[in-house]
């Protein structure tokens, strides 16, 4: 193969993937689409339905869902008649594409000389699938109904055109029909932007030999991918973290995961996880798969996403089971469980490649939802505030503050703007003190923000996270559970599930206060810099009591400067205690 | 009228360009920047061109210091100070991570937490006070900040943009307390919502402002010790200028003034070549910039990641950067796939062939080793005859060899790659605004722009590439071309039927005001002042918004009909019913200078060039190819590819099957045959 056609031919696949990510985040109604970029766009083998290029702006949570849900894609397409010229293909089953209702694929084979040679695939969240709730999110689900409209794998467009009446019946399903009819032209308008790249690059190089660097480009990335994995020493490698509950019922959900690596192969083996809950805590076995290989992502990152990378994986997700949900199980939870997915991967990586790795980020993506109509206005609003939090320690560095979930990019609205737009004050956003995992390296701390209403309102909260706090590795400390209380009539009230609470009323004065956990730790903390912890303490990002018990620092000096406590350490006093405490 | 210097300090080299009368172009100098004391390379360079005082009307400056003193984080050490409950708004940032995969690193705020301090004040988003300012609490903390070693204070509380009284106030008692200390509010450095993004505006403002104020003032001594009596006006990232005694007030506005600058004079000089949609290409030795000129005007950013987290929300012409330059160093991925960059050789060891102890190749080792730069006369460098091609070969061959390719073959190989992210660079950059490439002209520029403008040019599919005169120093020629600038702005976030026209005019008739009496204490002589108004508007409920061009005396319904057109001319078509928002207004307010506008271009009778010389050049194959030297190239000389082009500046490359005509200007117009 000529080294310079394949490192072109790279470069020239990720660049029709990445302008169709762009086309469609600039052409999409969904602000969804368009704010937070919460959609993909790939490039697929037509056989095996392996990717061949995936775009650079999509969410990480797409990562090799795409691939899975092509693969369904091309069975159900086989059993009837298979693909031909002019089709494109639709589906949002999350049994089958992942994610949740309104995350719609559609799936289009591309021709070159009449014979299929690939199929483009994308994704884009619709703003409103129908079901009892706007939006989708139904807290109480539970069975899928609730969440709205299912679309199996059919045929939307048929040599060349569409199929009218599909989306008329589409369409008198949900809430915003203009808006959805919208999305639906712009993702399908995008599989021309898509073609006219291929086919250039047809031209260019001919069938044959686009075919073979396809071939070589995936096996390269294999390589790639095992040249990291069989650096993992040989081994299983187990971990258990657990759910606080599904949100209906109050009892604790399992995540188990077998991680065996064998030279450089990967096989995750969840068995022994819990079975599919009531509520709406569940996910399906694709999205599990992607969210295994977004954390491994995480970890090498310089991979290329492309099938080849994801070869040495293999899984073992027992159907039934919260991470393999099936129909009729609701999945409205996906945004907190996946989190978990991350968490275990690399809890279990950790045991073998600490210096890999980072520590547990915040676990929780711990959503409030508050709506109402405005007083002033008397439109209703809702307002959406996912959890910042803090990211774990590694070898290289503390953890960061208010970051988002691995598998996202969206970001927290803006206060002032906020306020502009709800009957909503915050009273404060600010980094949670002493919530960050102890460690050499520190955890970051979490984030915490409270709210008041200013008229009636009311609030959903889906977090988790409360009972099993996020671990550190290496020795490294946990971080602080999560943690959220509301004010109702002036008194204190935690709901009962901790941190998921449905449509609860809020009056004019009642708060809503939420305090993300932070990161685990990485290494021991009493091998940490002194200078840091001195630091640390006098930014107030540890009290003295967690600097004299968990760090084992001494304190030499404290004097108040204005309503601050400013401290100076007594190095040789702490490093003797430490030295005493480790023998004790 | 008399004569303009336009100097550009970056952090390699200072840039300098000379014109006795304004207008002609009388020297063009590089020589090496001086970072302990950049005003020095300043002065340095203005002795190197032998420009005496007496011929200087005007001193026009870009410079980098304001954007490595973020990078570097080399700022004044500052106390801020904001609402109750919302000191750590500065470091939360938005909920974000540094990169879409990789959950390590920290970052590391300007100003850290242990100075970052909280009072007891309320007001909410109309500014209606929801509780008093604590004055008391001020007065104790100033107290406090006396006992810490800062030099400037930031005042950022929640919703002053809607009503400055509390930060005022605060500055009040603090100047009071200590008149040294130098007092930033968030409202008189943007008057906008969005309170991360105005902090940090503003906590850059302060971070810079004791460092820049210093410069301007260390410059001004140094110009007058020298007998520069002339007025000095430093370039803005906005692409306008502003004089040097008023410097440390807008430190926040230099910030990476020298890549605007670029793009102005790319502008400036495509416009009067009759092109008004242009591509700018500025590759340096460490990165390539693109930036996007739509009729005539560079596409302005309204917010600019300095770094992570660290947003500067100013308008900015927008300039997007990749790690490709001519310092990028090539090498194997572990899938033994060709990758160039980012990874840059830098300064030192610096590529190869630059005998600096260099030993892994570098896109500038493949263009010596293609010879498509002359080895004979390297450009920039004192400190060798001719550059190390033995040196440069070996670096490629060892590459190579573990490719199964020849030197040349693995040359080829590095310039594919990097070629190939510039054009996907540029290519997205138009695609994101959804623009078709084909339909603009790229001006290539910078010391490596020229070099590879060609193959960027043929890989995006643009049919005309412009090589201006000085290529090497255009960014100091953006300097000189300039107006003075300044840009105001003020948050509304209503609903447009809810704004009434005398509401919309008196906000524009302040803005222009403040802007117009900007221009009168700057004293700079003006031939004239251009005012334009625009309001950000979108959908309700959308965080994107569009940028709208208004009017004075505009109603709801003149404004929500504008909005229409605007959002029908970007997206194809509009949403309908839903309600349309004014979210701020804004006004630009320009001072045109003398001799700034383009002069019209002539026809002129194509001629062949001769070229100087002949050369065999690496272009698949080795081929016998023209050299011609730029400074003897006359208007309307024609030549055809391959050929090289060589000046002081900058070696320019014209690929085989392309052509190449010099216009009334000078500027190379390079097309595909």
């Amino acid at each position: 193969m000529d080294p310079v056609t394949l490192a072109v031919v790279r470069g020239a696949l990720d660049q029709i993937t990445d302008e169709m990510d762009l086309h469609l985040i600039r052409a999409a109604l969904s602000p969804i689409i368009s704010e937070t970029n919460d959609c993909a766009h790939g490039l697929y083998d037509a056989a095996t339905g392996e990717t061949i290029a995936q775009g650079g702006y999509g969410l990480p949570q797409f990562l090799a869902n795409m691939q899975s849900t092509v693969i369904r894609v091309i069975a159900a397409a086989a059993a009837e008649g298979g693909f031909a010229e002019g089709d494109v293909w639709i589906v949002n089953d999350p049994y089958i594409s992942g994610t949740h209702l309104n995350d719609v694929v559609l799936v289009s084979p591309v021709y070159v000389g009449g014979r299929p040679f690939a199929l483009f695939a994308n994704t884009g969240h619709w703003m409103d699938m129908g079901g009892s709730v706007p939006g989708g999110w139904a807290p109480s689900a539970t069975e899928i109904h609730q969440e709205g409209i299912i679309i199996p794998p059919l045929r939307l467009c048929e040599a060349g055109r569409t199929n009218a009446a599909l989306v008329r019946l589409i369409t008198a399903n949900v809430r915003l029909p203009q808006q959805l009819q919208g999305d639906l032209a712009a993702m399908l308008n995008v599989f021309a932007v898509g073609r006219r790249g291929l086919d250039a690059l047809v031209a260019k190089y001919g069938e044959a030999t686009l075919r073979a660097c396809i071939d070589e480009l995936l096996a390269r990335s294999e390589t790639q991918m095992r040249s990291y994995l069989a650096e993992i020493p040989d081994g299983t490698y187990a971990v258990e973290d657990w759910f606080d509950n599904d949100g209906v019922t109050d009892a604790p959900l399992k995540v188990r995961l077998a991680l065996t690596v064998s030279g450089s192969d990967l096989h995750f083996d969840f068995t022994g996880t819990a079975p599919t809950t009531r509520g709406p805590m569940n996910i399906s076995d694709g999205t599990t798969q992607s969210m295994c290989l977004v954390a491994l992502k995480h970890v090498f990152p310089d991979v290329p996403v492309n099938g080849g990378a994801f070869r040495p994986a293999r899984f073992t997700i027992p159907p039934g089971t919260i991470l393999a949900a099936q129909y009729p199980s609701p999945v409205g939870g996906t945004t907190d469980v996946v989190q978990r997915v991350v968490d275990v991967v690399f809890a279990a990586l950790a045991q073998a490649i600490p210096e890999r790795v980072p520590a547990a980020p915040f676990g929780t993506t711990g959503v409030a939802t508050v709506s109402g109509r405005h007083p002033e206005t008397g439109a209703t609003f809702v307002a959406v505030y996912p959890y910042p939090g803090g990211y774990g320690a590694s070898r290289e560095s503390d953890g960061l503050v208010n970051g988002t979930p691995p598998g996202s990019m969206a970001k927290f609205m803006s206060v002032e703007m906020s306020e502009h737009r709800y009957p909503l004050r915050f009273e404060h956003y600010a980094i949670r003190e002493n919530s960050g995992g102890a460690g050499l390296h520190r955890g970051g701390c979490g984030s915490t923000y409270a709210i008041t209403a200013l008229g009636d309102c009311v609030v959903s909260i889906l977090g988790d996270r409360v009972d099993h706090r996020p671990p550190g590795i290496e020795g490294g400390g946990p971080a602080a559970p999560n943690d959220v209380r509301l004010r109702l009539d002036g008194r204190e009230w935690v709901p009962p599930l901790r941190s998921k609470a449905e449509r609860v009323p809020l009056k004019a004065g009642d708060s809503v206060r939420l305090a993300s956990p932070g990161g685990g730790g990485y290494g021991d903390p009493f091998a940490r810099d002194l200078a840091l912890v001195e630091q640390d303490l006098n930014a107030g990002l540890i009290d003295r009591a967690t600097a004299e018990t968990a760090y084992g620092a001494v304190v030499a000096e404290a004097r108040a400067v204005g309503d601050r406590q400013i401290y100076r350490l007594d190095a040789a006093a702490s490093e003797a205690q430490r030295r005493g405490r480790r023998i004790g | 009228m008399a004569g303009i210097v336009g100097i550009d300090v970056g952090g390699t080299f200072t840039d300098l360009y000379y014109s006795a009368d304004g207008t002609t172009v009388d020297r063009v100098l590089k020589v090496p920047s001086t970072p302990d004391d950049p005003s020095r390379g300043l002065v340095d360079a203005l002795a190197a061109a032998g420009i005496a005082p007496g011929a200087v009307d005007l001193i026009l400056h870009g410079t980098t210091i304001a954007t490595n003193a973020v990078i570097e984080r080399k700022g004044a050490r500052c106390a801020l100070v904001t609402t109750k409950g919302f000191r750590d708004i500065l470091e939360l940032g938005r909920r974000d991570r540094q990169r879409m995969y990789g959950l390590t690193g920290v970052q590391h705020p300007l100003i850290p937490r242990a100075d970052r301090f909280e009072v007891d004040e309320r007001l909410d988003h109309q500014g209606r006070v929801v509780r008093p300012l604590d004055e008391d609490a001020v007065r104790a903390l100033a107290d406090v900040l006396a006992g810490l070693d800062v030099e400037a204070v930031v005042v950022a509380l929640l919703h002053a943009y809607a009503n400055p009284d509390h930060e005022e106030r605060v500055r009040d008692i603090l100047l009071s307390r200590e008149p040294a200390w130098q007092v930033v509010t968030s409202a008189s450095v943007v008057r906008e919502y969005y309170e991360f993004e105005r902090t940090s505006t503003a906590a850059v403002q302060g971070y810079l402002q004791p460092l820049v104020a210093r410069y301007a003032d260390n410059l001004s001594a140094k110009l007058t010790e020298r007998g520069f009596r002339t007025q000095t006006l430093v370039m803005q990232s906005n692409g306008g200028l502003v004089p040097l005694a008023h410097l440390g007030s807008r430190a926040a506005n230099i910030v990476r003034s020298g890549p605007a600058a670029g793009v102005m004079a790319a502008a400036r000089l495509a416009a009067q070549a009759g092109f008004d949609n242009v591509i700018t290409g500025d590759m340096g030795g460490t990165s390539y910039d693109v930036a996007v000129v739509v009729g005539g005007s560079p596409s302005v950013a309204e917010t600019t990641e300095l770094d992570f987290r660290v947003p500067l929300r100013l308008p900015m012409i927008d300039v997007h950067t990749i790690g490709a330059g001519g310092g990028s160093i090539a090498h194997l991925d572990r899938g033994g796939i060709l990758q160039v960059g980012p990874e840059s050789a830098g300064a030192v060891p610096g590529p190869a062939c630059f005998g600096r102890g260099g030993t892994r190749p570098t896109v500038t080792d493949v263009n010596a080793v293609l010879a498509r730069i002359n080895a004979e006369h390297p450009i920039g460098l004192k400190h060798l005859d001719r550059l190390d091609i033995p040196a440069a070969r070996r670096a490629i061959g060892d590459l190579g060899e573990r490719l199964g390719l020849g030197v040349e073959e693995t040359a080829e190989a590095i310039l594919a790659i990097v070629n190939q992210r510039m054009a996907g660079r540029t290519r997205l950059l138009s695609v994101e605004r959804g623009l078709d490439p084909r339909d603009f002209v790229l001006v290539a520029f910078g010391g490596a722009g020229p070099l590879h403008g060609a193959a960027i040019m043929r890989e995006v599919g643009i049919r005309t590439m412009l090589i201006p005169p000085h290529p090497g120093v255009l960014c100091a020629l953006g300097c000189a071309i300039a107006d003075l600038r300044h840009d105001l702005s003020r948050t509304i976030e209503r609903r447009a039927a809810d704004l009434d026209a005398g509401t919309v005019a008196s906000v524009l008739a302040e803005q222009r005001r403040e802007g117009e009496a900007r221009l009168v204490q700057s004293e700079a002589r003006l031939v004239g002042t251009e005012v334009s108004h625009h309001a950000e508007m979108s959908y309700a409920g959308q965080i994107h918004t569009l940028r709208v061009p208004v009017e004075p005396g505009w109603g709801p319904e003149r404004l929500v009909a504008a909005f229409h057109d605007a959002y029908r001319a970007e997206y194809g078509n509009t949403l309908g019913d839903i309600p349309v928002s004014v979210v701020s207004l804004k006004t630009a307010v320009l001072g045109r200078r003398a001799g700034t506008r383009p002069e019209a271009a002539r026809e002129v009778a194509p001629s062949p060039a001769r070229p100087s010389g002949r050369r065999p050049v690496y272009f698949g194959g080795w081929i016998d190819t023209a050299i011609y030297d730029r400074a003897t190239l006359v208007p309307g000389a024609t030549f055809t590819g391959p050929a090289i082009l060589e000046q002081a500046d900058t070696t320019t490359v014209i690929e085989p099957g392309m052509r190449a005509r010099v216009d009334s200007f000078g500027n190379v117009l390079v097309e595909m045959a």
